[in-house]
């Protein structure tokens, strides 16, 4: 047994981007016969990327816009499997791409509740033990019975977090998932920060905003065009992030 | 072992559960009778159809109680094609959440494959309603209904399977599986007897009577309705052409969930 908790091993991924969008087998099969002319190039969003996450770190991954953070993430997650390299966790991995995912807004916010923890792994039985804790914390009693349609967005984002912190997981992964939302959202978000860090859960976050990093972060990377650029310590990381920007 | 099976699939049985509740509960939002479609639907189709084919341009009436019969094929042959229809759209139909979670996609295709099964459920029940009106005797053979139901259903299931991978990369499938279950629909002989085109050819609806839809739903009519009607085995005698069903079957279901856990790890991109 290792003690970390994820460790990604020269991780390169490229996509196949296609000049025009292959849909279909009319150009599928004409392309058998023309080989040649692939029409396409690929796109390297990753080019070997190695990093250790110790377990009970709080680890962030900083980089600009389309740098290969997401990407990673994904990879990191199961969602996408890398062109080479290798990622080996040690323990249940919860990631939180995007807040709400799998929410119908054809359905009232006490059956999207139910739904949305069944795909964090618990049953019925168990979202009802906590169903009223949940609905306390987004502080959304009196709009439970409201189909999600009706929601705002606020309400959607509180409903989606309430439900998303119940999750157990021994490595959580969360992506920007704070960057919404107004100031008593923010400070329940730093509160959920603050006991992840207390419990000495192993967190991998992905965010633009450098007072967390600071805040929360024991260690993190920068990642620019798809590589690792700075690996260390959270303050220096930010250093670093910040000068991406000065140099243009 | 039972409890480390458990510990295994509880994740997928939890999702599968909730998935298909959830559309259930979508698929007849917003309709004032609400759930009760699900029963009103097919009864008014099925008088319809009754009332047309039976009465109105008597096909198959010299077979006692056609009328149920070909309720039942349709029934099956709806439930065949919801399976597919629905399955190979399935995954596509999820590339919002299959882009951000990870999880076994292998619950999409399967909870949209029970949700059929909901359906078919009501719909037996009508049809039920309808036999006893029309007299069918009770029988033992009805309780082969549900063996040919589950064989429809694996073969169904593998397709699904099959296409709904291949969907992600070629929108095609739709269209073409449109086409082929056309042709499908009429080589398995679901509103006329089976004996029509014996008495056109009989090696045709021996070659007819191997494919398994039409041998499930012959069979299911023969067994548990009436046994005035022609079925594989009243055809032929020749061992490979009666068991072919069963291994074309078996094979559609094996490859299809071969091909679908291959492909499945890259979804997310490809979608």
């Amino acid at each position: 047994m290792s003690n970390y908790a994820v460790e990604v091993h020269n991780v390169k991924k490229s996509f196949y981007l296609p000049h025009h969008k292959n849909n279909s087998l009319k150009t599928a099969i004409t392309q058998v016969f023309k080989k040649k002319d692939k029409g396409g190039n690929t796109f390297n969003a990753l080019n070997g990327v190695s990093f250790n996450v110790e377990k009970g770190d709080f680890f962030g991954i900083l980089g600009r816009n389309g740098s290969g953070k997401s990407t990673l993430l994904k990879i990191i997650s199961e969602i996408y499997q890398p062109t080479s390299g290798t990622v080996k966790h040690e323990g249940k991995v919860v990631s939180f791409i995007e807040l709400g995912v799998g929410f119908k807004t054809e359905l009232s916010g006490r059956e999207n509740v139910y739904l949305n923890g069944a795909l964090l792994g618990f049953s019925k039985k168990e979202v009802e033990a906590m169903y009223d804790d949940i609905v306390e914390f987004a502080e959304l009693e009196k709009f439970m019975d409201q189909k999600l349609k009706n929601y705002s967005s606020g309400m959607k984002v509180r409903l989606a977090f309430s439900v998303a912190i119940r999750a157990k997981a021994d490595i959580l992964i969360l992506d920007e998932v704070l960057a919404v939302g107004d100031a008593s959202f923010k400070r329940k978000c730093n509160e959920y920060f603050k006991t992840l860090k207390h419990d000495k859960k192993t967190v991998i976050l992905v965010t633009h905003s450098m007072s967390d990093v600071r805040e929360y972060c024991n260690k993190a990377i920068v990642i620019e065009k798809g590589k690792v650029q700075f690996e260390g310590g959270a303050d220096e990381a930010a250093e670093e992030y910040l000068k991406l920007f000065e140099k243009k | 072992m039972f409890e480390k099976l458990y510990k295994k699939y509880r994740y997928s049985l939890i999702l599968l559960r909730e998935l298909v509740i959830t559309d259930f509960k979508l698929r007849y939002q917003g309709s004032v009778l609400g759930y009760l479609w699900a029963l009103l639907r097919p009864m008014f189709l099925f008088a319809i159809m009754y009332i047309f084919f039976v009465e109105v341009l008597h096909i198959g009436k010299e077979i006692p109680h056609w009328g149920v019969a070909l309720l039942l094929g349709i029934v099956m042959w709806n439930f065949f094609t919801e399976v597919v229809g629905q399955g190979l759209k399935s995954i596509v139909n999820s590339g919002g959440i299959i882009r951000k979670i990870n999880f076994p996609k292998y619950i999409i295709v399967i909870s949209t494959s029970l949700s059929a099964f909901i359906n078919l459920a009501i719909n037996l029940g009508v049809v039920a309603i309808f036999g006893a009106i029309d007299g069918v005797e009770p029988s033992w053979g009805m309780l082969l209904i549900p063996v040919f139901v589950v064989e429809l259903y694996i073969f169904g299931l593998g397709m699904a399977f099959f296409l709904s991978a291949v969907n992600v990369k070629f929108r095609d499938v739709g269209y073409i599986w449109e086409v082929v279950s056309q042709a499908l629909f009429y080589g398995s002989a679901i509103m006329f007897p089976l004996d029509r085109v014996v008495s056109m050819s009989h090696d045709i609806a021996v070659f007819l009577a191997m494919n398994p839809v039409a041998q499930a739903i012959q069979d299911a009519r023969y067994f548990g309705i009436t046994n005035n009607l022609a079925t594989a085995h009243t055809l032929t005698s020749n061992i490979w052409a009666l068991l072919a069903p069963f291994v074309i079957t078996l094979v559609m279901f094996v490859v299809g969930a071969l091909y679908f856990r291959k492909r499945s790890p890259y979804f997310a991109e490809d979608i």
